[in-house]
């Protein structure tokens, strides 16, 4: 099964077929300790090992520019799907192994992690819709300055220039993180108009309203934090001593490794999409002899490295069309700003461009969010219908 | 008042209206900053909107006239001051919007839904649990099952608050307010400025919802946080949900749909569907996470009837939910809460596959003292008692019989029903069978762990017996149940008797027995007066012994308790009398017989009455008449 089948796929996986174990015995490489496990199911076990490692391989192998982009994030989830269905093709063949100790304890202990990535899926989809948001902003905009399909070549003059002007500003404060709103405000309330001899924005609800709606976006409580989930679900995921893959005739591995794939998606959605308390310090210890740890630990290394950049150290998320919304917005606002009545042909062009680039990265998003929004709900799914599959139905 | 229309630009109309939206324009001016229009004045108002709608005229004829190039040129001109006007009143109108909409966005009234401060339970019925489930903590190795106090739960809540049954839409804010908001969403509109029409009111809805939400006690909980609660908590926070959903569905959100449409609707019905979404999207989304959260919580048999609850609950309501939600955007909110109710049907059937488990591998060794009634007995049948009272639901949901046999594979002998004797009941029937087939055989095993055999027999009979009382007292258990299987339950705790009485009784009345005691020679008439005296010291001693254990063993029930102890007597009473009777005068012509005929018959009447009552007999022996 080639591993790059999965790309751009919005449909549910149901085809069950793709989880069946290929044969691929040539490229079987000898592999140690990692695998383990008893002949009669060694060769199920590499194959699982391989495909993970694949997968990732195929997610680092991107240039920068597509990491973390929506469709690479939309990849990421892909492969999370894969791996999770093999992984249960893998438990439902090893049934009877699975209910003897201590195989029982390291499956309850994923099953536990598994439930604290439910609520990241959840603060994830919260996220989406923040994003959604700033898009109908961005909206806004492109239908002030002529970058919607249905306007035609419309002269720009300033009562279109300061509607834009107006919702480039909303997107800033919007994107803002809400410890520094209130600064923005007053910011945005100097900056905007035109005299700006004005400080008092008591009496203008609009800003009060657009700080209040921040909060209002998180469906989860002013305690939870992604960062402490993130932690948890990493928490003593260790590599399996080498009793227990004797005592579990190999099991143990997989159990590993789906274990840090999970803290790395996981970990890789709070990079990328807006959530509260967005804290990206957890550690990936994989040891270099698992054949995926080279790929995610590259991956993790080089997400790690983008959200230090100066440019995103502040950002409320690494997802690559949020930074070209930022840029793009940015951009233009302070061509906006600059811009003198009338305009010349120059600035116009200038200006156009802009527009372009912007309607770009907006049409990106309006693409790609909702597909993105099912597939982290799918994702939700899978988890939860994995958690009750052990147990009898009447 | 309509100002007369006129393609030439330069008219009054045109002037005077832009000179207005020019006066409150709020970036230009302090006081155009601080006065809002709608609140002003409502011929100011009117007037404005007027203005609004004499730049729109304009803008659309000016596109008209374009014949020439000087005319082209200056056209673009005047255009490009046409719609700096009209940003200038668009973004007016938008604070004036949203101004109008906070002003009336308070949470919704709901003193007169419901009184939160009131304990709204109905009166318990007669399944609530008989007694404390208090086992003795000897046996550590108690399972969850013995620990968990059954409540009664209230399959409906009483109210204490206008009945929630129906969608009933409220009027959110006053029809002054709707026409003014009206009034403006049609100019924002119609000048192309309908997203930030949008935002604005979705952002000032949603903070309002946000009040309701509060004041209806619903909470931001993670589902990390719903399955640290205790679920004696959780249970609360259900009921509450229940009460507060059915008012956020039917009145809330049913009423946002109503403004919506009210304001929105010279517009058309997509733009009111987009605003509905805007605002209700996030909290519905919110209400059902909670819902969510309990159908993948951890499946263990109390949850069962809350989970129940739920699961009507919600089933009430989806037909609401689809109505108030009809459009395609909302297409995921109708699609989470069908998940939600699938998900809690097949959490019930797990927990009830759950429970039926865990009765079987209730692995507490300690016998229970006095061969009385087990608590597990108590807590399974008062469970099932429940279920009947959920009848209805399970019938529903409870599809497949119950598995036998394979499940337990491993186990060395696994309890066995007959399915063939139980054509025709009901899948959810054959469950509550099969329920009472495990726990009579999880009894049975308990059972060998008394030493004495007599008090084995005892323990299955009383709690047997306790299975057919319970069974009998529920009509819906009964009906179920069935009367053939009724008697099969009650020939067994009656065969159980008969096995006590011989297991006790037996090797007493052999001491009476007749043969043994006359010497050889069929025509000589002597007893031995040895044997007989040996005869009657082991029977008192037995006697002593059987009365002393047997008075600290306890058939809870009294007819049951009666009816043993009448049996008793049937057979020792008689037995002793005529014993007595034939060979007293053997042992009171011999030395001390006061050792040997130590009891009259009144005396074993009396100590019959010691039997199964449970407590120590106050003497080392029985009492004498002497």
């Amino acid at each position: 099964m080639p591993s790059t089948e999965y790309q751009g796929i919005s449909a549910p996986l149901t085809n069950l077929g793709r989880s069946l174990l290929p044969l691929r015995r040539d490229q079987v490489h000898s592999m140690e300790s990692p695998i383990g496990g008893s002949p009669s199911n060694e060769v199920e076990l590499e194959s699982f090992q391989r495909q993970v490692a694949d997968r990732f391989h195929d997610l680092a192998s991107v240039p920068s520019d597509e990491l973390l982009s929506l469709p690479w994030v939309r990849k990421l989830l892909d492969v999370f799907l894969c791996c999770q269905e093999e992984f249960r093709v893998i438990l439902f063949n090893n049934k009877s192994q699975v209910k003897k100790p201590p195989m029982d304890r390291l499956i309850a202990d994923y099953n536990e992690r598994t439930v604290k990535a439910l609520d990241v899926c959840n603060a994830i989809r919260d996220g989406i819709e923040q994003i959604r948001q700033w898009q109908k902003l961005i909206e806004i905009v492109l239908c002030a300055l002529g970058g919607d399909s249905n306007s035609s070549q419309r002269s720009l003059g300033e009562g279109q220039f300061r509607r834009a002007r107006k919702a480039l500003i909303d997107l800033a404060i919007a994107m803002l993180d809400e410890k520094d709103s209130g600064q923005a405000v007053a910011h945005r309330n100097r900056s905007f108009g035109r005299h700006n001899n004005s400080s008092s924005h008591s009496r203008d609800p609009h800003h009060r309203s657009l700080g209040h709606f921040r909060s209002l976006s998180w469906s989860v409580s002013r305690t939870w934090s992604a960062a402490r989930q993130l932690q948890a679900i990493g928490n003593n995921l260790a590599v399996p001593r080498g009793n227990e893959v004797l005592a579990t005739n190999g099991l143990a591995m997989p159990i590993y490794t789906m274990g840090s794939v999970l803290l790395f998606v996981m970990w890789a959605l709070v990079a990328a999409i807006p959530c509260q308390d967005r804290g990206l310090q957890v550690h990936f210890n994989v040891p270099r002899q698992f054949p995926w740890a080279a790929p995610i630990l590259s991956l993790h290394e080089r997400i790690l490295e983008e959200s230090k950049k100066r440019d995103r150290k502040n950002a409320c998320g690494l997802l690559r069309e949020i930074y070209q919304m930022e840029k793009c917005s940015r951009l233009l606002g302070e061509l906006a700003d600059s811009v003198q009545f009338p305009l010349s042909e120059e600035k116009e062009k200038e200006v156009i461009q802009r527009v372009k680039e912007l309607k770009l990265v907006s049409d990106a998003m309006k693409e790609d969010l909702e597909p993105l929004e099912k597939q982290v709900r799918e994702v939700f799914h899978r988890i939860v219908r994995s958690r009750t599959e052990g147990l009898d139905s009447l | 008042m309509e100002l007369p229309e006129n393609p030439n630009k330069d008219n009054n109309g045109y002037e005077s209206a832009e000179k207005l939206i020019l006066r409150w324009d709020s970036t230009a001016s302090e006081e155009a900053r601080e006065k809002m229009i709608f609140e002003t004045d409502r011929h100011e108002a009117d007037l404005y909107l007027q203005a609004v709608d004499e730049i729109q005229r304009s803008l659309s004829n000016a596109s008209i006239s374009n014949n020439t190039n000087a005319a082209a040129a200056a056209a673009v001109d005047d255009q490009s001051k046409v719609n700096s006007t009209i940003q200038i009143a668009m973004a007016r109108l938008e604070d004036e919007f949203r101004n109008i909409l906070m002003t009336h966005s308070s949470a919704l009234e709901t003193d007169s839904l419901f009184d939160p401060s009131s304990s709204s339970f109905s009166a318990p019925s007669h399944h609530e649990l008989e007694e404390d489930d208090s086992v003795s903590n000897e046996d550590s190795s108690h399972n969850d099952l013995l620990r968990l106090p059954l409540q009664h739960c209230e399959s409906s809540d009483s109210s204490t608050y206008r009945s929630t049954s129906s969608i009933r839409e409220v009027d959110l804010m006053p029809a002054e307010a709707v026409c003014d908001l009206q009034a403006i969403a049609m100019r924002m509109i119609s000048s192309g400025y309908l997203r930030e029409c949008i935002q604005v009111y979705g952002s000032v809805r949603k903070s309002a919802i946000d009040s309701s939400f509060r004041k209806l006690g619903i909470e931001k909980l993670s589902i990390g946080d719903v399955q640290r609660l205790e679920w004696e908590a959780l249970e609360s926070k259900i009921r509450r949900w229940i009460r507060a959903a059915k008012v956020c569905i039917r009145i809330l959100f049913a009423s946002e749909k109503k403004l919506c449409e009210q304001i929105f609707e010279c517009v058309g019905t997509d733009i009111d569907d987009a605003c509905f979404m805007e605002t209700v999207k996030g909290p519905a989304i919110q209400l059902f996470n909670f819902a969510e959260a309990i159908s993948i919580s951890r499946r263990s048999p109390e949850k069962l009837f809350k989970i129940l609850d739920l699961h009507d609950a919600l089933m009430d309501l989806l037909p609401d939910i689809e109505a108030v939600f009809d459009s395609k955007s909302s297409d995921s909110i109708r699609v989470q809460a069908a998940e939600i109710l699938s998900r809690l049907a097949e959490a019930a059937r797990g927990i009830l596959s759950e429970f039926e488990g865990a009765i079987l591998r209730e692995p507490s060794r300690v016998p229970v003292p006095g061969g009385t009634i087990h608590p597990l007995t108590r807590y399974v049948m008062n469970y099932i008692s429940l279920i009947s009272d959920y009848k209805q639901t399970l019938i529903e949901l409870i599809m497949s019989r119950p598995s036998t046999g394979s499940r337990y594979s491993g186990d060395q002998s696994t309890p066995d029903m007959d399915f063939a004797e139980l054509e025709g009941k009901t899948p959810l029937a054959l469950h509550l069978i099969w329920i009472i087939v495990v726990l009579q055989f999880n009894l049975e095993g308990k059972s060998k762990h008394y030493r004495d055999a007599s008090l084995a027999h005892l323990f299955i009979m009383n709690n047997v017996h306790y299975i057919v009382q319970k069974v009998k007292g529920s009509p819906e258990l009964r009906e179920m149940i069935g009367d053939d299987y009724l008697r099969k339950l009650t020939g067994k705790f009656r065969q159980a008797a008969t096995s006590y009485q011989r297991a006790t009784w037996v090797s007493v009345l052999y001491c009476l027995r007749d043969e043994g005691l006359h010497v050889s020679g069929s025509f000589s008439s002597g007893v031995s007066k040895s044997a007989l005296r040996e005869r009657f010291k082991t029977f008192n001693a037995m006697l002593e012994e059987v009365h002393r254990t047997q008075a600290t063993w306890l058939i809870p029930d009294t007819q049951l308790r009666e009816e043993l102890r009448i049996s008793i007597s049937e057979k020792l009473i008689p037995a002793y009398r005529s014993f007595l009777g034939r060979f007293r005068s053997h042992i009171e012509s011999g030395k001390h017989p006061e050792n040997y005929i130590k009891y009259s018959v009144e005396d074993l009447e009396t100590a019959v009455l010691d039997f199964f009552e449970g407590f120590p007999v106050s003497h080392q022996h029985m009492r004498r008449s002497q």
